[in-house]
């Protein structure tokens, strides 16, 4: 079976830099181990693994005070492990912060441990009300920019979502 | 052995120049609240449950020319011991990492910790990785040793042993936007950073 697709990785990440990304914490998903090595490889980010999400969450709401742009990246069930994290130093502090997602457990999905995604992901994001946005094809990836900026007005975190389709390069 | 942690802070506060400050929940934040009544140059991240420490490398990532202190309580760090291989990672030679290491959750009538105080989180800290690893236990061994942990090149990890508090002080007064505006156009204004006006 084909991995995660390198272009749309690529593409995602040119996007990234263009929204004045410049330090990548990240946890992996398998979906998105293809956008990992695409951070890791290219000189325009500092990527940093982490070793649980929340950490992600920590290290970028620092570099919010250093003046940095930074993007916490991670799968769906990490952000489900970051809602503590969110809300009480994002959103007491109002701390702006971009965080990209997995959009686990939706139709195609074929992880039988991600049901559970799928059933509370975006009502959870909903009940915190976290902004949230799902790119699923590659000529909206200019979403991307867009949610970084929004997290800057809102002073709070925005969320990108990506589809299995798109990561996998089977979207349109 | 272990200081009294008043005593301890106050000599940390007499060491104090140009650091920026980060105090995690609880005793460490309200200590340094009493000491010095800093409204600026010290981020009290309150609400942080073991993100004190990253959040302070956040900063000094994004500001090479600054020199940050972090405080954790030793309740929030083993939430997160893991926290010390991002550390390790990211090699921040202007971070150092106070772990306050009482033995009690300070913030909630000093309940005690799982591990009943007996980690040795210095050897933790070495298990890690990290190279630049200090721990004291008497205010002697802190005036002797602090001249060396600020000497150091790569990030700096110190576990402070101390007693526990005995009782509550009160929290610094101010909510999360105002400590945010505070600290981070003092960040602005002493480092020529762009935090709130960049664009990106």
């Amino acid at each position: 079976m084909a991995g995660p697709d390198r272009e749309v990785a690529a593409a995602i990440a040119e996007q990234a830099a263009q929204s004045g990304i410049e330090l990548v914490a990240s946890l992996p998903d398998g979906w998105i181990a293809a956008l990992i090595e695409a951070f890791e490889a290219d000189a325009r980010f500092d990527h940093i693994p982490v070793n649980r999400e929340e950490s992600a969450i920590g290290l970028c709401s620092g570099a919010f005070f250093g003046g940095k742009g930074s993007l916490a990246l991670m799968g769906a069930s990490g952000l489900m492990t970051c809602i503590y994290a969110i809300t009480k130093i994002n959103y007491t502090y109002m701390v702006p912060m971009t965080i990209f997602i997995t959009m686990r457990g939706r139709l195609g999905d074929r992880a039988k441990f991600h049901v559970s995604n799928g059933l509370y992901l975006e009502p959870v994001m909903q009940s915190i009300d976290l902004p949230y946005t799902v790119i699923e094809r590659r000529d909206r990836l200019g979403e991307i920019r867009r949610a970084v900026a929004h997290a800057r007005t809102i002073s709070r975190p925005v969320v990108v979502g990506f589809t299995r389709d798109l990561l996998y390069g089977e979207s349109p | 052995m272990a200081m009294e942690m008043e005593a301890c802070f106050a000599h940390l506060v007499e060491r104090w120049t140009d650091q920026v400050v980060v105090t995690s929940a609880g005793n460490a934040s309200e200590m340094w609240w009493k000491l010095t009544g800093e409204t600026e140059r010290v981020f009290y991240l309150e609400a942080s449950m073991s993100l004190a420490s990253l959040f302070a490398a956040g900063i000094a990532y994004g500001i090479p020319r600054a020199n940050v202190w972090a405080f954790s309580g030793d309740g929030a760090f083993l939430m997160n011991p893991g926290m010390l291989t991002v550390e390790r990672r990211l090699g921040l030679p202007n971070l150092t990492h106070f772990l306050v290491d009482n033995g009690v959750y300070g913030a909630t009538f000093e309940v005690g910790m799982a591990d009943a105080g007996e980690t040795d989180y210095a050897a933790l800290a070495r298990a890690c990785g990290l190279r630049n690893v200090f721990r004291f236990g008497t205010l002697g061994d802190l005036r002797d040793g602090m001249d060396e942990v600020e000497r150091v090149n790569g990030e700096a990890f110190v576990v402070l042993d101390v007693e526990p508090l005995g009782g509550a002080l009160p929290d610094p007064p101010m909510d999360g936007p105002e400590c945010k505006f505070r600290f981070g156009r003092y960040l602005e204004r002493t480092y020529g950073v762009r935090i709130f006006d960049a664009r990106v």
